[in-house]
């Protein structure tokens, strides 16, 4: 079995009396892009958040590259990206100043971040604007800008929460290639989306999560041989059925 | 090393932030020069009356006390020894008449020393000073106030108290009236009240009250103006700030930082040294264009008043954190900042001078930051004074810095994004 890099143990946490995460346990592997499905308010952000130690836990235990989130958060935080679902950028700065920012927050040098920034911002094609305000940008850039952020400094695992959302079919396409890339370079992905196909295009594995619990983890294909041939029910189908239909939050 | 290297680039992000806010920037620099510059022009037709000041001190004291030898020593001096702009002391004889004389604008004002001076002061119980002027003549009451305070602060807890001890020891007979022993006794009080560190309590032997006469009429000396807006709107663009650090949070950048290799305190001293740093700004425009072009004075103690600008900014960057660790919503820190800034400047004497306040308030006024910075400005740069007597003031600031600060960190750590 593939080495993990990313296990976690009955994690908990609630919100006054509201319980968000309720005894969540998986493991990522080395290099493998990982899908956290769910529908609205199941507990993936709070989940990401937690993982990459923003949040505190209630319970539970988390270990990522061998460090405990407990004992050793600047280990973890060291070798983690994060692509929060919202926007997290300041608007007021250029691409370029907003991603050798936290490169140098991420522990670059100046000359590195400098150097690293215009890669990633090649890579997602907006090299012309990388001097350009974000306020300026549009939805796809400032989505695809709010990616490249987190690729800053090379992190090891890398959380992507929802990193699609409200973009053109160009822009996620340039988004999904962006993430194979990085697996293939041994990147460990956490990935969290609402477009069913994308995480059966994307991902190894999928856990689907409802009500702050796991409520299945498998492989896409393996989910839907559970309900029908494989190459006649999609996901969403699988994940209507587990989830139900009534609406969330 | 990392960790500053943080702390500078934060500060060092902000401030890209901030210069790209053009109307941040107005509010920060040309505003407060729009005011200046109007009161500038409003004093330029007043003023220009070069004569010496005369202050009047009576007593309703009997002769033979201790407030005859205090106005005899400050009556002292010849005019011809005085240096030039330091005001010249007259002795008047009597209360009544020299009231009568304000009342008919005879005359601007007078210091009164109570008919229980020595009494009081040697029983320890307080004394008060009185201080009758014209409520139009604002400048002559300031002057007189501050004599009053001088006296108060400074001959109060020296000479006043030791010649009162000796007056005490003379009468009953501990000490021969003769010269030798008389500097004897001096000798020891005052090594005793070294020792027992009694300097600092002077204010609890007297104090004065300010009474006005007739009705006011504003009239402010650049001296007094540039301090006001220096510390209205250092403290002003700095509290604003915290809606800048709220942003932060609402915006994700704050979790997106939390989850690097950057600890809590480095994004808070970050904060805080942009802060800083504007203020810092903001001072070195103020003093440059104050003394270019408005020709302040900044009186016998330059560094005074470079060190109260510099707390007050360290004041203000701490207020600033401290507002936006216990604001939720931006729009929240937004106007909490403004109205603190609004209801502390006035009441902190950033207007109009607080000493020309009834005692009550100048009592609640030093609660604010504000009255304790323009009391060490106005102590310097109005009434002359030394370095020395603006010390308490930097303490004051600095006691607040320091509480701002603690309760930004303490909120800072327990807060959760
Ligand atoms: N800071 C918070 N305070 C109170 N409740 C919270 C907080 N954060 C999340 N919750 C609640 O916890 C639950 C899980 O939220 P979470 O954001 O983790 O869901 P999600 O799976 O990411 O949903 P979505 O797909 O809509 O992003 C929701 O009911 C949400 O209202
Ligand atoms: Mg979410």
């Amino acid at each position: 079995m593939a080495e993990e890099f990313l296990v976690v143990k009955d994690l908990h946490k609630s919100f006054n009396e509201h319980k968000a995460v309720n005894g969540v346990s998986f493991a990522i592997e080395k290099g493998e892009i990982f899908g956290l499905l769910g529908p609205n308010g199941a507990g993936k952000t709070t989940t990401i958040r937690m993982l990459s130690t923003v949040l505190e836990p209630d319970s539970g235990e988390v270990v990522i590259g061998g460090h405990s989130i407990r004992q050793e958060p600047e280990a973890v935080r060291s070798i983690i990206g994060v692509c929060p679902q919202e926007l997290a950028l300041y608007e007021d700065l250029s691409a370029l100043d907003n991603m050798v920012f936290f490169g140098r927050m991420a522990g670059l040098n100046g000359q590195e971040a400098r150097a690293q920034a215009m890669q990633h911002l090649e890579l997602m094609g907006l090299v012309e604007r990388a001097r350009g305000r974000v306020s300026r940008f549009s939805g796809g850039m400032k989505r695809r800008i709010n990616l490249a952020i987190a690729l800053m400094g090379t992190p090891r695992l890398l959380f992507l929460d929802e990193p699609t959302v409200g973009i053109d079919p160009q822009s996620r396409n340039n988004i999904y290639e962006t993430i194979r890339g990085l697996r293939d370079r041994g990147m460990t992905i956490l990935y969290t989306t609402h477009y069913m196909e994308e995480a059966d295009r994307l991902c190894r594995r999928v856990a689907i999560m409802d009500a702050g619990q796991i409520i299945t983890l498998d492989t896409p294909r393996q989910l839907k041989s559970q309900i029908g041939s494989p190459d006649q029910v999609t996901l969403e189908d699988v994940f209507l059925k587990l989830t139900g239909r009534s609406l969330r939050d | 090393m990392l960790q500053l290297t943080h702390i500078w680039l934060i500060a060092v992000k902000d401030l890209k932030i901030f210069v790209r806010d053009r109307a941040a920037v107005f509010f920060f620099i040309v505003f407060p020069f729009i005011f200046i510059i109007m009161f500038n022009f409003l004093l330029s037709g007043i003023g220009g009356e070069d004569e010496r000041l005369e202050l009047h001190l009576v007593t309703r004291e009997p002769a033979g006390g201790l407030s005859h030898q205090i106005i005899g020593a400050m009556t002292k001096a010849e005019e011809s020894q005085l240096a030039p702009g330091q005001p010249k002391m007259v002795r008047d004889k009597d209360y009544a008449e020299a009231r009568r004389a304000v009342e008919a604008e005879e005359m601007p004002g007078f210091i009164a020393f109570p008919a229980d001076f020595t009494e009081k002061l040697s029983t320890g119980s307080g004394t008060r000073l009185e201080v009758v002027a014209n409520a139009g003549n604002t400048n002559y009451r300031a002057a007189l106030s501050g004599v009053a305070g001088a006296i108060a602060a400074e001959v109060g807890a020296d000479r006043v108290i030791v010649e009162a001890s000796i007056a005490l020891m003379v009468r009953g007979g501990v000490i021969p009236p003769d010269e030798a022993s008389i500097n004897q006794a001096v000798r020891s009080i005052m090594d005793r009240l070294m020792a027992g560190g009694a300097g600092g309590e002077e204010s609890a032997f007297i104090d004065f009250a300010t009474q006005k006469v007739g009705e006011v009429e504003a009239e402010n000396p650049a001296n007094f103006v540039i301090p006001g807006y220096l510390v209205m709107f250092v403290f002003f663009a700095a509290a604003v700030a915290a809606e800048a650090i709220v942003r932060e949070r609402q915006n994700r950048t704050l979790e997106r930082l939390l989850a690097t290799s950057v600890r809590r305190e480095s994004i808070l001293g970050g904060v805080f040294t942009g802060t800083v740093i504007r203020g810092l700004v903001q001072i070195v425009i103020f003093w440059t264009l104050g003394i270019l072009a408005f020709r302040v004075d900044l009186g016998l103690a330059p560094a005074a008043v470079f060190i109260l600008s510099f707390l007050m900014v360290i004041m203000s960057a701490a207020f600033s954190v401290m507002l936006a660790t216990l604001a939720r919503t931006q729009r929240s820190a937004g106007s909490l900042a403004v109205i603190t800034a609004l209801v502390l400047a006035p009441l902190g004497g950033c207007w109009w001078p607080s000493f020309l306040y009834p005692q009550w308030l100048q009592d609640i006024a030093k609660i604010t930051p504000h009255a304790w910075a323009n009391d060490g400005f106005n102590k310097v740069m109005v009434f002359g004074a030394d370095f020395s007597a603006a010390v308490p003031d930097m303490l004051a600031l600095a006691v607040f810095a320091a509480i701002f600060g603690f309760i930004a960190v303490w909120r800072f750590r327990t807060s959760a994004v």
